[in-house]
């Protein structure tokens, strides 16, 4: 009985193994076709190539809050201005990040290496893309006075959120990106409204802050070796890109690990424990971004990333220094 | 045209076609672009190596010449300051924090804790139980203006992530 029923098993493995086997020879294109992926490129590109000015959306669990983003892609110059509530600021340039808090007068600094410090999407990391997501070309939509086509990621396991983008078909500017969870439900999503391609002027990427007499907050992030600290196991499917110590606020000394399966990141930070603060395990989010504290080895542990809350937290837990 | 440069590639086109195909090519339009993106795309899904060749080597080798900062039990320069910055921005806009206790506690108040919570709260598998919830997270943004600027999603979709590192509290702290 036992006997037959293993030969029953058997067979039907040796059949699994012929069809898998036979998969490849069946289509040419077992994963997103080329089309498809070219969409992706094509976001990507507009990304860098285009100038542009728009009110951006932002939507998450009922909250939503409103900013201009202007691109000059000439000067290779971008600029974020919060319009409700409190005045703030970013202006990203090549290599110089600053963020501009008005109401405390201090300019946050984070600067870039040379060389690019992260890979791009497109070639570089389609494969590790491709492995974690399945990728298609969803429906075309108008929005916002632009007739979109949808590309659709949707991931293959539980562990990192789906995601919507809905490109200009013309230019392939992303005019709305949306997160999704297991279950569908929308996590966040920007969107562009009032968009309008090119006619931006340098003067319309300025910081409109004379900033002079700020305190400036530089990170003075470089790549280090964190001796002893890691995730120990990964969280499969994110790798180990960049390690670096880094400037947190004023001057606090900071490590940080990033992971990434391609398109979503998640960073550990890891600091030395300061008096009178403690590192009480703890979990915050923010739409797609989760954050967990916890204290390893005398140090706080601080786990950001733009992934389910159980990722993170599994993340954080797998937080070791082994000497 | 698209479709018919990828069947080219395929070499799944007829010679009529392939000829016009072929001219379509010189004309360094769309059909060109999608020439080169489907070649650029095949070689990165076999793995040919591409721009990034000696970025690992060259970063290995800077990381070895560091010295190490972070190490347990060594005492660091304690920064002089100042969570006046911090204090600043600890109005962040997180939907809410939720602190555990290090020990399992099955005490009373514990069961109204989770539900006290927003509803954009997402609730972790947890060891521990919920034993507070608050609404900031001192110094968030802090993180996220670090985190931010290595996720690969802002090569599509620029600065825009970039707004949650700046954006308003949900809940301002009592002055």
């Amino acid at each position: 009985m036992l006997r037959a029923a293993l030969a029953a098993v058997s067979v039907t493995l040796a059949g699994a193994a012929l069809a898998q086997s036979a998969a490849p020879a069946a289509g040419p294109h077992s994963g997103p076709d080329r089309e498809t992926l070219a969409w992706l490129k094509k976001i990507e590109d507009a990304s860098r190539r285009l100038s542009y000015t728009g009110t951006f959306v932002y939507q998450q669990g009922g909250r939503t809050e409103t900013s201009r983003i202007t691109r000059l892609a000439g000067a290779d110059t971008e600029r974020l201005e919060v319009l409700d509530g409190m005045p703030r600021e970013i202006v990203r340039t090549r290599d110089t990040l600053r963020c501009y808090l008005p109401e405390s007068r201090v300019v946050k600094v984070e600067r870039r290496s040379g060389e690019r410090s992260f890979p791009r999407l497109l070639p570089q990391q389609v494969g590790i893309l491709t492995e974690h997501y399945d990728i298609s070309l969803g429906e075309r939509r108008r929005i916002g006075g632009f007739e979109c086509q949808a590309v659709v990621l949707t991931p293959k396991d539980n562990l990192r959120y789906g995601y919507r983008l809905y490109a200009d078909v013309n230019t392939g500017m992303l005019v709305r990106a949306m997160t999704v969870d297991a279950a569908g439900n929308m996590v966040e999503q920007f969107t562009f409204t009032g968009l309008r391609i090119g006619g931006v002027t340098q003067d319309m990427v300025k910081p409109r802050y004379a900033a002079g007499a700020w305190r400036v907050e530089d990170a003075d992030a470089t790549p280090a070796s964190l001796d002893g600290w890691g995730v120990y196991p990964e969280l499969p499917g994110f790798h180990k890109v960049l390690e670096l110590k880094r400037r947190m606020g004023a001057s606090r000394p900071v490590g940080q690990l990033v992971y990434s399966d391609g398109l979503a990141a998640v960073s550990v930070f890891i600091e030395p424990l300061r008096r009178g603060r403690d590192a009480t395990p703890g979990l915050a989010s923010l739409g797609a971004i989760h954050i967990y504290t916890r204290e390893v080895a005398n140090h706080r542990i601080t786990v950001v990333g733009e992934a389910p809350a159980e990722s993170v937290e599994r993340i954080a837990n797998a937080v070791e220094y082994r000497p | 045209m698209k479709e018919k440069i990828s069947q080219l590639m395929d070499g799944e086109l007829g010679a009529q076609d392939t000829e016009a195909a072929l001219r379509a090519l010189r004309g360094e339009g769309e059909a060109f672009d999608a020439w080169r993106i489907y070649h650029l795309i095949s070689d990165a899904m076999r793995d040919t190596p591409l721009l990034s060749a000696g970025f690992a080597a060259r970063l290995r080798e800077r990381l070895a010449g560091e010295p190490t900062v972070l190490a347990p039990a060594r005492r660091l320069p304690r920064p002089r300051v100042v969570w006046a910055a911090a204090a600043s921005l600890a109005a962040v806009a997180l939907v809410g924090w939720v602190a555990f206790a290090p020990q399992p506690e099955p005490a009373a108040p514990l069961a109204a804790a989770p539900k006290a919570a927003p509803a954009a709260v997402v609730a972790p598998q947890r060891t521990v139980p919920v034993v507070a919830v608050t609404s900031v997270l001192p110094g968030a943004n802090d993180y996220l203006l670090a985190h931010q600027g290595f996720s690969p999603r802002v090569y599509l979709q620029g600065m825009a992530p970039y707004l949650r590192t700046v954006s308003e509290p949900v809940q301002e702290p009592a002055k």
